[in-house]
């Protein structure tokens, strides 16, 4: 059974979800940027995946902190599948040792 | 040319749309992987929170924004804060903002018609691969974006489901070690994206702000914080060429 408190919250969300997606591209599309706006644009990409990643960094838990250094020592070398099964490898190993 | 011809080019052309949308269906997969931990977990928890087993594939499927929806999840009461939930899921999803504005270069030889719904399926891995296949051809191949990007919504509603239907049977995915599976993506997708030290250097600025964003205040908007701070320093880093 659905709830309709629950189905507006999900479509409201959904809709400024969409918005976020194209209101990038609607805005700066066919405009010529700055050398201050291309250097925000190159580095953005970066920004947003390693601000998602902060928490990772940070975790109180020394077995995750220690796998996520093999796990970026991986992704230097290595490419995708290689590195999550260093990665999932690592974390299950260490936190088994170091509970 | 005769008739004939016509069609066999038009074969040719479907064809190769085939190809790059198989494309990209095949290098989603090791993050489909790392998306099945992640989407299990949110869906035993939106369920736990008062979800229907419904309703979380219905919320993954038309929202289709990982943080956003651990972010609702987690603010989740019955009746649910509408105001709240939404204000969150746009400061989360954010980013968006500044991602389409970063694709829109590689996009100008579509029409704006095409785009608009292509980008539904612009999430943070769907972005990031596109642009990193885009890059060295200066335009984004749409099918091979969209192969990435379905892929990856299909996987998302489907596991979340399976995460809602078998909720209180899952133990801590944490445990096992498959909670890496994300970060090690990420890790990968920013090694393709680095271009020495000096480029990085928001990067720092964003993972500095993030975490202690993360550590200072709850709920997810360390998120916003660590991308608004990297992406003002770049703006300040930048020198006049």
């Amino acid at each position: 059974m659905m709830d309709i408190a629950t189905v507006t919250t999900i479509l409201m969300m959904a809709s400024v979800t969409y918005l976020t997606r194209v209101l990038g591209y609607v805005a700066l599309r066919g405009r010529t940027l700055g050398y201050r706006a291309t250097a925000v644009m190159e580095a953005a990409p970066g920004c947003v995946l390693i601000s998602v990643m902060g928490p990772d960094f940070v975790s109180d838990e020394p077995a995750s902190l220690i796998a996520l250094a093999i796990t970026l020592a991986a992704a230097t070398r290595f490419s995708v599948l290689p590195t999550v099964l260093i990665g999932v490898a690592s974390a299950g190993v260490l936190r088994y040792w170091l509970g | 040319m005769s008739s004939i011809e016509l069609d066999n080019v038009g074969r040719e052309a479907k064809a190769a749309i085939g190809a790059e949308y198989r494309r990209g269906l095949a290098a989603a997969l090791p993050v489909m992987v790392g998306f099945i931990p992640f989407a299990l977990v949110l869906g035993a928890q939106a369920v736990q929170k008062g979800l229907g087993t419904i309703e979380v594939p219905l919320m993954t499927g038309l929202n289709f924004g990982g943080g956003s929806e651990f972010a609702a999840v987690d603010l989740w009461t019955s009746p649910p804060h509408v105001a709240l939930i939404v204000a969150i899921t746009f400061l989360v999803n954010s980013r968006h903002l500044l991602m389409g504005a970063a694709l829109a270069p590689f996009l100008s030889h579509m029409p704006k018609r095409k785009v608009m719904p292509a980008l539904f399926f612009m999430c943070d891995e769907s972005w990031a691969m596109g642009l990193a296949d885009a890059r060295p051809r200066s335009a984004l191949s749409m099918p091979y974006f969209l192969g990435v990007g379905m892929g990856l919504w299909g996987c998302w509603i489907v596991f979340t489901a399976i995460g809602a239907a078998i909720g209180p049977m899952i133990g801590d995915v944490e445990a096992y070690g498959f909670d890496m599976a994300f970060p090690a993506v990420l890790l990968v997708l920013l090694r393709g994206m680095w271009t020495g030290v000096r480029g990085s250097r928001p990067w720092i600025v964003s993972l500095a702000t993030a975490a202690l964003v993360y550590l200072t205040i709850p709920g997810a908007w360390y998120v916003a914080a660590g991308a608004l701070a990297g992406t003002v320093s770049a703006w300040l880093f930048a020198e006049q060429p």
